[in-house]
């Protein structure tokens, strides 16, 4: 007889958790510490990855002289910062909506829902037709309505590509986001809902002031991850725009791989110093968010 | 009565978000059975007569017979495998049986890991792959897939294994249940609705992945779908018409399966969105 808990089952533990610790140490932890290494050197791919020790340099050129980072860094930011504000009340609008018992609610939460479905690449090429200057359906629908005159070469230009691209990103996860709210306002218990309604709160006081507090740890959830999935927002651009024109989609991610691997320095010493920044600004800002936007204490139900 | 006049006035902002939603697809869809030159013609006519043929000449002539089996290939590998491996540590985190001292704070390193960004081991990956000679390899980057699913997969069946209550498991092991035929016989079946939805949210992921496929492939004949479409844009810009046929070729799999499974595909790509 075999007594359990008599001792720690040691074997069973390292057949288990073996092959995760062995693939996590050695291609998750010891990558993210060779990129933090690197990060202090030039490493010269032409020259059979000849290191070269340069400490700070690379962090000291990035922070005080690289223009096109900046621009980079600032572009992922206004991504990070906009989309959410963006598409998280839009998704609660159409939440809302589908919840106000709209026929055929089904039909449109499956049809919402499929641009999430698709490959950056995808997305990209079927948006590079809608933004068309001659035939995209972008310029088309402005014709029709008379607005003919704001028709124009969405991407062509630095002011108003970077706002196309986080259009192109709404459209795909306005539905994403949609569903999960939906779910969480179908959790919300209709006791809550029913005891405003008896206390004489019309419908749109009922949603304001109960349903969306109700809603708020969700709500957090969504606005970090969609913060944090815009800070990496890498696919997009390569395939739309590749950071242009004149840097005005340019992101941070985008330029770690031009700088790697475009760039005629042939070094992946400074990419990995600019993805250590990202990293540490990254990890900061969502750890900072989550504080924040958590603060007021969630509601229990 | 006002209150389903206020249902129906309501469905004019649904339709024009499902307009605004499904629009493009649907344009495409219609390029992908009409000839470029019919296209340029009128951008938006219906495909009539639909040109059907233009999916085999894609398949054939176009490569997409070679980037779809790319694509399913590390697909479904990655996915065997993140399942497996996953659902072991899930398994072995989520149990108290297995507890040890750095069990929790080795689970929550992995955990803090979905939030790192590729470019922190993206050039790192590569030159190790490049010094273990799996650059430009299905296998390479089958790896780094299974590697990058890890830590979610293992997040999401660690809660479901910990749910399951004790008593079946004292039960199986009195009737000498060892432990690996515990997870295998008695809680991998269990868990099989929480693995398929893994199994969903990685198989997305890993079928539309684009940018560790563009660093660590160069070789156009193990090119996935997502890698293709980004070179043909390029090399055949003006052929809208079949580069429509290859999106619809790259997205109908996947969409069609949605149809079918739909309310799985929702529970398997929001599944990461829930609780965080």
């Amino acid at each position: 007889m075999r007594r359990p808990r008599a001792r720690r089952p040691w074997g069973a533990i390292a057949i288990f958790l073996g092959p995760t610790v062995v693939l996590y140490a050695a291609f998750t932890i010891y990558p993210v510490l060779v990129t933090f290494y690197n990060s202090l050197h030039t490493l010269r791919m032409d020259l059979g990855m000849l290191y070269e020790y340069v400490g700070l340099e690379h962090f000291r050129e990035i922070l005080t002289s690289d223009d096109v980072f900046w621009k980079a860094a600032r572009n992922s930011l206004v991504w990070a910062v906009v989309a959410p504000i963006v598409d998280i009340p839009l998704a609660l609008l159409l939440a809302l909506t589908l919840h106000a018992r709209v026929p055929f609610a089904r039909v449109f939460r499956t049809v919402w829902f499929t641009p999430v479905l698709m490959s950056y690449p995808v997305v990209g090429v079927i948006w590079l037709w809608v933004y068309n200057y001659d035939w995209g359906i972008a310029n088309l629908v402005l014709r029709a309505v008379g607005l003919g005159a704001y028709a124009q070469a969405w991407l062509a230009s630095p002011l108003t590509a970077l706002p196309a691209l986080i259009l192109v990103t709404t459209w795909m996860f306005a539905g994403f986001n949609m569903v999960v709210l939906l779910a969480a306002i179908h959790a919300i218990p209709s006791d809550y809902l029913e005891a405003a309604s008896i206390d004489g709160a019309r419908a749109w006081q009922r949603t304001l002031r109960i349903m969306v507090p109700l809603l708020r740890p969700t709500i957090v959830n969504l606005v970090i991850l969609d913060f944090i999935g815009k800070m990496k927002q890498f696919a997009l651009v390569w395939v739309m725009t590749r950071g242009g024109p004149m840097w005005g989609t340019e992101t941070v991610a985008t330029y770690v791989v031009k700088r790697a691997f475009e760039w005629k320095t042939l070094d992946l010493g400074y990419p990995s110093a600019i993805a250590v920044i990202w990293f540490v600004i990254i990890f900061g800002l969502s750890l900072g968010l989550t504080r924040v936007l958590q603060r007021r204490e969630a509601l229990e139900f | 009565m006002p209150r389903r006049l206020a249902r129906v006035l309501l469905l004019l902002p649904v339709l024009a978000y499902t307009a605004f939603s499904a629009g493009p697809y649907i344009w495409t869809a219609m390029m992908s059975l009409r000839t470029t030159e019919e296209i340029y013609r009128s951008h938006y006519a219906p495909p009539i007569p639909a040109h059907w043929a233009k999916f085999a000449t894609a398949w054939n002539e176009f490569g997409y017979a070679t980037y779809f089996k790319n694509s399913l290939i590390v697909a479904v590998a990655s996915v065997l495998i993140v399942s497996l491996i996953g659902a072991m540590a899930g398994f072995a985190f989520g149990r108290r049986r297995y507890h040890f001292p750095l069990r929790e704070p080795l689970f929550l390193l992995i955990f803090l890991s979905i939030m790192f960004p590729p470019q922190i081991m993206l050039l790192s990956l590569f030159q190790i792959l490049v010094q273990y000679r799996l650059f430009n390899s299905l296998a390479g980057l089958t790896l780094v897939y299974v590697v990058t699913e890890l830590p979610l997969t293992i997040y999401l069946l660690r809660a479901f294994f910990a749910q399951i209550p004790t008593e079946l498991e004292e039960a199986a092991r009195i009737d000498g249940c060892s432990d690996w035929a515990m997870f295998w016989r008695v809680m991998f079946p269990m868990a099989l609705p929480a693995v398929a939805t893994t199994v969903i949210l990685n198989f997305i992921y890993f079928w539309n992945e684009f940018l560790y496929a563009v660093v660590f492939i160069t070789q156009q004949k193990i090119r996935t779908l997502p890698l293709a479409i980004q070179f043909l844009v390029s090399d055949q810009y003006q052929d809208i018409g079949m580069l429509a046929t290859g999106l619809m070729i790259a997205t109908l799999p996947v969409l069609v399966l949605y149809l079918f499974l739909s309310e799985w595909f929702v529970k398997g790509m929001t599944a990461g969105a829930i609780k965080g």
